[in-house]
């Protein structure tokens, strides 16, 4: 402990009282940086299921997401070629994972990657929540031609084809939107017939 | 009598003599800090009325029959409330003109060469300002809880998500939990109305004690006058009374302006945009953004890459990469252009071709990274954009190189 080479009874004492704090010092280092990790743990909760998980099972009824018709029935008959709507399945609005948008196209429009099997009468449905940075996507719809109309988030302009599996035709987002199956029940409402078939919301 | 006792007490002559005289050079564009910290001021001044009467809860309460988060609540009954909507515009647009004038002061800083030894330090300090300064402007996006907040701090929120190997942790220790969470928004107003202001006025402190120490830079014609000290003594006007009379007046005048402008200019009119929904229309953030905003909308899709197990996407290039990137720029500035006397005097940015035209060619392409966030309207690809902007950084910084070689040639 005491250095042999010291001189003075006063020297000494100096030393030993500097590796003493010195001590007390890295003790409380070591010890603030272990708090300090649990404290950045607590401030920073994990939430059990986090992101995007949907909540859809097979056999749910589609209704209105927005507008005055919101949270009554989709009504297939209400539908003319080349419109589209954000629609939710009926009870499940709290989970924003659960939105999606409803497109009638033309039947013979659709080509691969579109899963036919999960359309009907014209009837098609993705996924709304942008694979970028999770915007809601909106439909563009083209009044001269309906099948040149198209889905767009506008927070970053990405562009997705509906009749071709909602493939990326521009700006940043990484990967399509997962379709989801639709059929048209024997009433003309609409119910889901399927999972999403990839993964939603922001590849992040 | 009043002073006198406490003279007596606090030897206020002393600190008229270290402090209230100390020199301040009249030059029109040494006035740009001014404002911004005057609308700083202004900023606290109308924040601590809207922080009266703001909630900072998710709680949905009943506003004319709908369900809303309590804070859109209390922010539209706040618009309702006499002067109520005027103080909020009045905030808005301060926080707007505080970060053009910083933006303003920089780039007199930069084309005088001002940042040049001894100043280093006190530029990278001004940079920090200017950044706490977007910092506290985001979180304050959020607090409406309005369509538009949402969106903006959702956007923000996949942003930091997605920086490799720290996104999670980064994005749940910022937001409070995954957003949206019932967390964030009493985390966002506790950082916006106590932590950053804190570390805002703790670097504006920084900031003016360096100045006085290091003094002003002076306009390079007071080098010829005979009065002139080489930087010991400035010609100039002292900070009591003459400055302050000029400062005063100014930032009333700069209030009647904000207000003038406060009152016929709609800002953030969170009524029209409602509370969250489903549905994302069309929404730009405010303008010091905008860089930001156009440059995500540049990087390609496909453009990602691993690195040691975590994986780069578009997201972190346009979000993270390229925001430090250019801070990087910035803080680089006085240590690449070195000089081995100090520097007392402001530089003719006439004189100076490369750094002149470096800004130039730099201010440009940051204009054309704002110009990207409109390729919509525009009807431009985001590939052709990419090209124009390159085009225009190269040709502006060349053709100003050229002019201004040219120039000093004559």
């Amino acid at each position: 402990m005491v250095d042999g080479n010291a001189g003075s009874k006063e020297d000494r004492k100096g030393i030993t009282r500097r590796r003493f704090t010195l001590g007390i010092l890295v003790a409380s280092a070591a010890g603030a940086l272990v708090s300090v990790f649990s404290l950045l743990k607590v401030l920073s909760p994990e939430k059990k299921g986090g992101g995007y998980v949907s909540t859809i099972s097979s056999g749910d009824k589609l209704v209105y997401a927005k507008g005055a018709a919101m949270g009554a029935s989709v009504e297939a008959s209400s539908f003319k070629i080349g419109d589209a709507m954000l629609v939710y399945p009926a009870g499940k609005s709290s989970n924003p994972a659960n939105l999606v948008q409803l497109i009638k196209l033309k039947e013979d429009e659709f080509k691969p990657p579109t899963k036919k099997g999960l359309t009907d009468k014209g009837f098609v449905a993705y996924s709304a929540i942008c694979t970028h940075l999770g915007c809601t996507v909106s439909w563009v719809r083209d009044r001269k031609s309906p099948g040149a109309s198209y889905t767009e988030c506008f927070c970053h302009n990405s562009i997705f084809d509906p009749a071709e599996g909602a493939k990326v035709m521009g700006g940043p987002a990484p990967i399509p939107l997962a379709q989801i199956g639709v059929k048209v029940a024997g009433d003309g409402s609409l119910v889901f017939t399927s999972d999403f078939t990839g993964p939603i919301g922001p590849q992040v | 009598m009043i002073y006198k006792w406490l003279d007596e007490r606090l030897e206020l002559g002393k600190f008229k003599d270290k402090f209230l005289s100390k020199t301040f050079p009249t030059h029109p564009t040494f006035l740009l800090g001014e404002i911004a910290l005057f609308s700083f001021i202004t900023l606290v001044i109308t924040g601590i009325f809207l922080g009266f009467l703001y909630e900072p809860s998710m709680k949905m309460v009943s506003l004319y029959g709908a369900k809303v988060p309590s804070a859109y609540a209390s922010v539209v009954r706040i618009d309702l409330l006499p002067m109520g909507m005027i103080i909020r515009r009045i905030h808005h647009w301060s926080a707007m003109v505080m970060i053009a004038a910083i933006l303003a002061h920089l780039m007199r800083i930069y084309f005088t060469s001002a940042y040049r030894k001894p100043r280093e330090i006190n530029w990278l300090v001004g940079l920090a300002l200017w950044g706490m300064a977007m910092v506290a402007a985001f979180t304050g996006y959020l607090l409406p809880y309005s369509q538009f907040s949402v969106t903006a701090t959702s956007i923000a929120y996949y942003i930091s998500k997605s920086i490799p190997w720290i996104g999670g942790w980064l994005s749940r220790l910022l937001f409070a939990g995954e957003f949206p969470s019932a967390g964030t928004v009493p985390r966002f107003f506790f950082m916006h109305v106590m932590l950053i202001p804190l570390v805002i006025i703790s670097l504006i402190g920084l900031h003016m004690v360096i100045l006085i120490k290091q003094k002003h830079t002076e306009p390079a014609s007071n080098r010829h006058r005979k009065e002139a000290q080489g930087g010991k003594r400035l010609i100039g006007i002292p900070i009591w009374p003459e400055q302050t009379v000029i400062s005063l007046s100014f930032y009333l005048f700069l209030l009647f302006i904000i207000v003038l402008v406060a009152t016929y200019v709609p800002l953030n009119p969170i009524e029209k945009y409602g509370p969250p929904s489903p549905g994302t229309p069309v929404m730009r953030p405010d303008w010091y953004f905008l860089v930001v905003y156009g440059f995500l909308k540049l990087v390609p899709g496909d453009l990602s890459f691993s690195v040691a197990g975590g994986k780069i996407t578009p997201e972190t290039i346009g979000g993270v990469i390229f925001p430090a990137f250019l801070f990087l720029v910035f803080a680089l500035i006085p240590f690449l252009d070195r000089v081995r006397e100090p520097q007392h005097y402001i530089a003719n940015p006439l004189r100076r071709p490369f750094m002149t035209s470096f800004g130039i060619g730099g201010g440009v392409f940051l204009c054309m990274t704002v110009v990207a966030g409109y390729i919509d309207v525009l009807h431009i690809t985001p590939r052709t954009m990419t090209v124009y902007t390159i085009v225009a950084t190269l040709a502006a910084w060349a053709v100003s190189y050229a002019l201004l070689r040219l120039y000093n040639k004559r």
